[in-house]
């Protein structure tokens, strides 16, 4: 249940910054489609929240859900903070704080797999 | 939809164009170097340290207010990275001619930090019982501490403002 939606948002994340590193190529500035994309990640990380609570609620919460959460609401900052931060930035500069915001979900995702499983 | 603004390379729409520069060596200068440090690769910049602030504050929180018995020293150190991140992040959002030298300041200190915390950590591992942002030179996070304020000092010299970059016109000892 846990694993396939940390691998979920792992790889959408890496389509994300995918997407965004062939912009920094092409030499273009974030366009609002990304930030749909975007979204999609932050209805994951809203799931994974879900199922945490759900899982705290019936007894088999993480080892460390100090931490579990930590992640958890973290990642689910970086997206938003590093789209109106892009946005204001008209310059392919944009697309790469796009890409580093993904990748940067991508780590916490991974990192929130170790502590769960932990 | 798109938005075709950069045929060629085009400078940032939002640094002021280089009237400032008045014949300065400055004025030589590629066009995509903004003044501002918040701007053009500043903003990535900006990014990564807001990502290392938040990041930082979030680990020392819970090691200071869970685990302070097990390493009052490095957890407090610890601390000392978080406001570091937090002061570079916001100085160089700002980019004024005092956050400059707020930024300046807190970048090397941040150099300082992560080379002598590193060092410690290698050489007394007993005293880093959890990994800190700046313990191992930043191995958790792949480095980039270590890189970061190199970067960090890099940019900032990049940027500067023409009247930083001569030496002090008057000073009679």
């Amino acid at each position: 249940m846990v694993l396939p939606l940390v691998l979920l948002a792992v790889a959408l994340c890496a389509a994300l910054t995918g997407w965004a590193g062939w912009f920094v190529a092409r030499d273009r500035a974030v366009i609002l489609k990304q930030l749909w994309g975007g979204a999609v990640i932050e209805g994951v990380i809203v799931v994974q929240m879900i199922v945490a609570g759900v899982l705290a609620a019936t007894g088999s919460s993480a080892s460390d859900p100090v931490k579990l959460w930590g992640y958890l609401i973290t990642a689910l900052f970086i997206l938003p903070v590093a789209a109106v931060w892009a946005f204001a930035e008209r310059t392919r500069w944009s697309s790469v704080v796009l890409a580093v915001a993904a990748i940067t979900v991508a780590f916490l995702e991974w990192r929130l797999w170790q502590i769960w499983t932990a | 939809m798109t938005h075709p603004e950069n045929p060629e390379t085009a400078p940032d729409p939002a640094t002021p164009a280089t009237s400032s520069g008045e014949g300065s060596p400055q004025t030589a200068r590629s066009s995509d170097t903004p003044r501002t440090t918040g701007s053009g690769f500043g903003r990535v910049l900006v990014l990564v340290y807001g990502i290392f602030a938040v990041a930082a504050t979030a680990r020392a929180s819970v090691q200071l207010l869970r685990d302070w018995h097990e390493a009052p020293v490095a957890y407090v150190l610890s601390a000392l990275a978080a406001v570091v991140y937090i002061v570079a992040t916001v100085a160089l959002a700002r980019g004024s001619r005092t956050s400059r030298t707020v930024a300046w300041t807190a970048v090397s200190v941040e150099l300082v930090g992560v080379l002598a915390v590193g060092a410690w950590s290698l050489l007394d591992p007993a005293a880093f019982p959890e990994p800190t942002v700046w313990s191992d030179f930043g191995i958790g996070y792949g480095f980039v501490p270590l890189v970061l304020p190199v970067v960090g000092l890099t940019w900032l010299w990049r940027t500067r403002p023409p009247q930083t970059s001569i030496t002090e016109p008057k000073d009679p000892a």
